[in-house]
């Protein structure tokens, strides 16, 4: 155990980054639980990531602004994709989505087999470190991530399958840079499946509780214990997650 | 009475005297945390941010190599955009004006030594190199001294109050270091003309100091893994000009170096490539004697 990791200056700001993906990763994920899409985060970052490496393949200077917009570009066509394939046969969405990102995961690599430095930036954007976060990084994200859960619950039902896609990839895109793609999983389906015999406010209020409390323990853990802190937090999760459905069940049951 | 204030006085003494006021060596890799020991005695405590098992190129984030980094005196890097993936990170989460780059307390030993495969055009079609050159320069153990040399004179910047106990260290340290050089070029002479196969570009300071003959890489570009016909290129060079050992560091796949070990008949040797690599490799003396005698061991 390592007491001086235990400094909130350290700590904060993945403290923060994780609040703002629970934000709006929890209803995200319950609407992807009830349309039984889950590994659709993994395709989405998986496209998002070919989208850079793509760009960088066309010779576009791979820096700041411009990984981003081709990041998110690529996720939305991707997302647009899906919203297409999941109207036409929606009965094997959830194979499209797995075939996606296995295609989108080699397409990576073909690409990359001539451009190395691509692999960089995929990596960048896969296997973000929650800890390497800064307070000025996450100026723009909180940004973001407010304007999301305007739409989300300005415009509710109206957002039909196309916002619910187009929402999903900026969502994505972005938090998978800041936490990596286990922690996105793992926010997004994770307090979503603790939840998921409630509805409206009492689920969502819950969801958000499980994921502060998943990320804050993780966190804290990783510090005491000096380990690597997105694996510790997922592992955070779930254990939160698991305790309150099984407290659940229990209360169901005894009722 | 008077016993037990002398007892309190002494520990105040012991509390306050500077050997408790270490100088906190912040080491990217094991090989640098032992120098900086070597050089430091018991003046330093060091720390490395990577395990001999890890592949320096890449770490996980934790929460301790932030506070370690807050509250060292001096960094120790190879530099040479090895750690780019992880230090430039670290350094702006840590925020400690000593240690960051042009300041006394950030040391990159890459930057003291004569560098290999510096590129002169920078393509991108030609994998994942650096534009500092070759960084694994500590499989050298004459780049190790310069870099001791080096070291040794920063720590009596860093610490002026110590500074003639690290110039006797160090002095010290170049005469049992050169001896030792000496003894192993003597006992590595029949590796001069040793054909070698790596997996990665981590030993060529190794092949320039021991006249190690380069007979291929299996990562035809650095940091891509081999396309087939990379591989089968490799296996018919290899037939036309046997070689006789492929190396790997312990943190890489053995997957592939055992396959062009058993499709070329080459002996696969895992070499400890840093301190505490292998069990035998408990210092920079025993990495480099265990380095020569795996090496040797490999029949011809």
């Amino acid at each position: 155990m390592s007491v001086a990791a235990l400094d909130v200056s350290i700590l904060g700001p993945a403290f923060v980054a994780g609040l703002l993906v629970v934000a709006t990763h929890v209803p995200l994920g319950r609407e992807v639980l009830a349309r039984g899409i889950v590994f659709i985060d993994l395709a989405i970052a998986q496209i998002a990531g070919l989208g850079v490496i793509a760009a960088d393949a066309l010779g576009w200077e791979p820096q700041g602004f411009a990984v981003q917009i081709a990041a998110v570009t690529a996720a939305l066509l991707g997302a647009l994709a899906l919203t297409f394939t999941e109207k036409r046969w929606p009965e094997i969405q959830e194979a499209l989505i797995g075939v996606s990102f296995v295609l989108a995961a080699t397409a990576g690599i073909l690409l990359l087999a001539n451009n190395p430095h691509g692999g960089e930036h995929l990596k960048d954007l896969l296997v973000g470190q929650i800890l390497w976060v800064s307070y000025n990084q996450l100026v723009p994200i909180a940004l973001l991530t407010a304007a999301i859960l305007a739409l989300w619950f300005g415009a509710g039902a109206k957002l039909g399958r196309i916002g619910f896609y187009a929402t999903f990839a900026f969502a994505v895109t972005a938090s998978v840079q800041l936490v990596g793609i286990y922690l996105v999983f793992a926010s997004l389906i994770v307090p979503a499946l603790a939840i998921r015999r409630l509805s409206g406010w009492p689920a969502l209020w819950r969801g958000y509780a499980l994921g502060a409390l998943g990320y804050a323990l993780g966190i804290v853990a990783s510090a005491l214990y000096d380990l690597p802190t997105g694996a510790v937090v997922v592992c955070a999760l779930a254990l939160t997650a698991g305790l309150a459905a099984v407290g659940v069940s229990v209360k169901r049951r005894a009722a | 009475m008077k016993k037990l204030t002398s007892l309190l006085a002494g520990l105040l003494f012991l509390a306050a005297s500077p050997t408790h006021a270490d100088l906190k060596v912040f080491a990217c890799e094991p090989e640098w945390a032992a120098l900086a020991r070597e050089l430091g005695g018991d003046k330093v405590s060091a720390f490395s941010a990577t395990t001999p098992r890890q592949d320096p190129h890449h770490i996980e984030a934790r929460p301790s190599l932030i506070a370690r980094l807050r509250q060292a005196d001096l960094s120790v890097c190879t530099g040479a955009d090895l750690e780019i993936g992880w230090m430039p990170a670290l350094l702006r989460q840590a925020g400690n004006s000593k240690v960051q780059p042009g300041q006394a307390g950030y040391f990159e030993a890459a930057s003291v030594v004569e560098r290999l495969e510096i590129p002169t055009v920078l393509d991108r079609s030609l994998g994942d190199i650096h534009a500092g050159g070759n960084p694994h320069i500590h499989t050298d153990p004459r780049r190790i001294a310069v870099v001791a040399d080096k070291l040794g004179e920063r720590l009596a910047i860093v610490d002026p109050a110590n500074a003639g106990y690290y110039d006797e260290r160090r002095q010290a340290f170049a005469q049992r270091w050169r001896r030792a050089i000496e003894e192993w070029s003597k006992r590595a002479a029949p590796l001069k003309g040793l054909r070698a196969v790596a997996h990665h570009r981590d030993w060529i300071y190794l092949y320039d100091w021991l006249g190690i003959e380069d007979a291929g890489t299996l990562e035809a570009k650095p940091g891509i893994p081999p396309s087939a016909a990379h591989l089968a290129a490799l296996k018919a060079a290899l037939t036309r000009e046997p070689a006789r050992v492929v190396i790997r560091t312990p943190y890489q796949d053995p997957r592939p170096s055992e396959w062009i070990a058993r499709e070329a008949a080459l002996r696969a040797v895992v070499l400890p490539y840093t301190v505490g690599g292998t069990p035998g490799a408990k210092d920079l003396y025993t990495l480099f004697d265990e380095t020569i005698r795996l090496l040797l061991e490999a029949p011809a």
